[in-house]
């Protein structure tokens, strides 16, 4: 048997900490519901007219739309030259290796303002408008270390003998990727992808420096949070939270069996 | 490939073959190698070395003039507030890292040895990732609406009847960065401490109690250390993560809890001193750098193989 230790007590914090995670997202919700002009107490009553206002509001619906493009984009890069990078970490030893890992790894632990102002000292030098390609490549670059952890810790799982053997067989490089290589990380890389999705749609800071005419979600509500905080930006809030839902459970039933969660266990 | 070879082809032939063998793996690394590192080199190692340049000038009425000197370096470590900021940030995150790491750790080890069946744990690990989708701004906006002197915590408590007047000490300090903090970062240390306690053996549970060691011995003795690799790990991030905030201050900070990139950001924006922020970057990076190589030196150290 697992399970050890008290069990009530173990269920009361594990409890706990669920609801000291979903206090200020239930207050958020129950907030875009409130019947006033700001976001706060009183509780004057229900209303659904803030959503009606986000709807109505084309400013925030381009910035979502903004949003889902960069967040796209930046997945595409991700895979595009992270998926590479992890293959060449996995198999090859090539020279600067270690300093390239470490370079790799440090858009993680750096704040983003940092990326952010060498980005944007690097654009200002060669002229780049700043513009939502420039806020991808930016977030492209500091996202990138996801996919090549998540996707090199698999590699390294699975290890080398099935790509030998192909490659025996007489497979090319590309018949070796394409039936062997992908289909072991594809689970990894799924997940490192929804992974970058999901911060690169609320990524403030590498944002904050890049940022063009257009804006990104958070950018749009940084602003609406710093002049007004109408219960619009909970309304808004609260509706990428249940899409989010939707989209994660049914990405999930969708891959059934290759689930993170199902994978861990 | 090399044994098979040599039992076929002669001498000679061997030795061309396996230069030709070369040269393809040599062909091949570089496909895989090249697109990440040419994408490395031009959006990071470009702009950190045009950061350096930056740093070596200095900008006199609002117009930058390259140089070489190590003067805003100086002023980073010797001019009041940079180095204390940077110290600060350090505390704020430390805090933040230890707090997330403590709330989280029961909600992992609830996770990893008391769910049962693959739905509950599904279930569970789903309302983990979920609050990451709410928007940071308006989850951190809503501890504003909790903890202010006209929100959630004071109405109850002046119903209660524990206090006449509206506390204030709960919104607009460090507390409340801290608190918020720690509030936005814990699902990362969950998933990280869950991981790790993921790789624990059943048996090896099995054997200590058969050998009579009771709940809290298993826990002090096996579980805690061999978790120490996925709290490492996700402190780090925690730490990085909270060391580099700059919305929390601004939006539940009080006036003295201003962090590294708020003040970085005034640099940029306001005194419009490039060189000073970028050698501030600099300093951020070489710190960043050396954070990455002791915590891989750590994890190493404290994993245990099975």
């Amino acid at each position: 048997m697992r399970a050890f230790g008290n069990r009530p007590l173990v269920l009361a914090l594990a409890m706990a900490v669920l609801g000291f995670l979903y206090l200020p997202i239930l207050v958020m919700m129950l907030f875009s519901l409130n019947d006033s002009q700001y976001t706060g107490l009183p509780f004057n009553g229900f209303t659904l007219h803030w959503y009606g206002e986000v709807f109505a509001d084309r400013k925030l619906l381009v910035s979502i739309w903004n949003s889902v493009y960069v967040a796209a984009g930046v997945v595409v890069l991700s895979v595009l030259f992270g998926l590479p990078a992890a293959i060449a970490l996995d198999r090859y030893d090539f020279p600067g290796k270690g300093l390239f890992r470490r370079i790799v790894m440090l858009p993680i632990v750096l704040p983003g303002i940092i990326t952010g102002i060498a980005l944007l000292s690097f654009y200002l030098t060669v002229h780049m408008r700043l513009s939502l390609y420039t806020i991808m490549l930016g977030q492209g670059t500091a996202l990138m270390c996801i996919t090549i952890t998540e996707v090199f810790a698999r590699l390294q799982q699975i290890g080398r003998s099935q790509t030998e053997a192909a490659a025996n067989l007489g497979a090319n490089e590309w018949e070796v990727f394409r039936s062997v290589t992908l289909p072991g990380v594809r689970s990894a890389l799924a997940g490192a992808m929804l992974i970058a999705f999901s911060i690169s749609f609320d990524e403030i800071a590498v944002t904050f420096l890049l940022t063009g005419r257009d804006n990104t979600l958070p950018m749009t509500l940084w602003s609406m949070l710093r002049r007004e905080a109408t219960p619009e930006v909970n309304a808004v809030a609260t509706l990428v939270v249940l899409m989010s839902i939707v989209l994660i459970v049914g990405g999930m039933y969708f891959s059934r069996g290759r689930g993170v969660a199902s994978r861990e266990s | 490939m090399e044994s098979v070879a040599s039992t076929v082809l002669s001498a000679g032939a061997r030795e061309t073959a396996v230069r030709s063998a070369r040269r393809l793996d040599r062909r091949r690394m570089l496909f895989w190698v090249l697109p990440p590192v040419a994408w490395f080199s031009v959006f990071m190692l470009i702009p950190y070395a045009l950061l350096l340049y930056t740093s070596l000038g200095k900008v006199e009425d609002m117009r930058f003039i390259p140089g070489l000197s190590l003067d805003n370096f100086i002023r980073v470590f010797t001019v009041d507030p940079y180095l204390g900021v940077i110290l600060k940030s350090a505390r704020i995150g430390l805090m933040t890292a230890v707090f997330s790491a403590v709330v989280a750790y029961p909600l992992a080890f609830f996770l990893a040895f008391h769910v049962r069946s693959s739905r509950f744990k599904f279930l569970i690990y789903l309302l983990v990732i979920v609050p990451w989708w709410a928007s940071y701004l308006v989850k951190a906006y809503a501890w504003k609406t909790i903890l202010g002197s006209g929100g959630i915590l004071n109405v109850a408590l002046q119903k209660v009847g524990l206090t006449d007047e509206p506390v204030r000490i709960f919104l607009y300090n460090e507390f409340s960065v801290v608190m918020t903090l720690t509030y936005i970062f814990t699902p990362f240390a969950v998933l990280s401490i869950y991981a790790q306690l993921e790789r624990i053996p059943t048996s090896l549970i099995e054997a200590a109690r058969n050998l009579g060691a009771g709940g809290w011995m298993i826990f002090l003795r096996i579980i805690l250390p061999i978790s120490v690799p996925g709290v490492v790990a996700g402190s780090i991030i925690t730490f990085s993560l909270a060391f580099g905030d700059f919305v929390a201050p601004v939006l539940v900070g009080g006036p003295e809890s201003v962090m590294v990139s708020n003040v970085v950001i005034n640099l940029l924006g306001v005194a419009f001193d490039w060189p000073l922020a970028a050698a501030i970057g600099l300093v951020i990076i070489t710190l960043g750098l050396l954070l990455i190589s002791a915590s891989g030196w750590l994890e190493e150290k404290t994993q245990t193989r099975f």
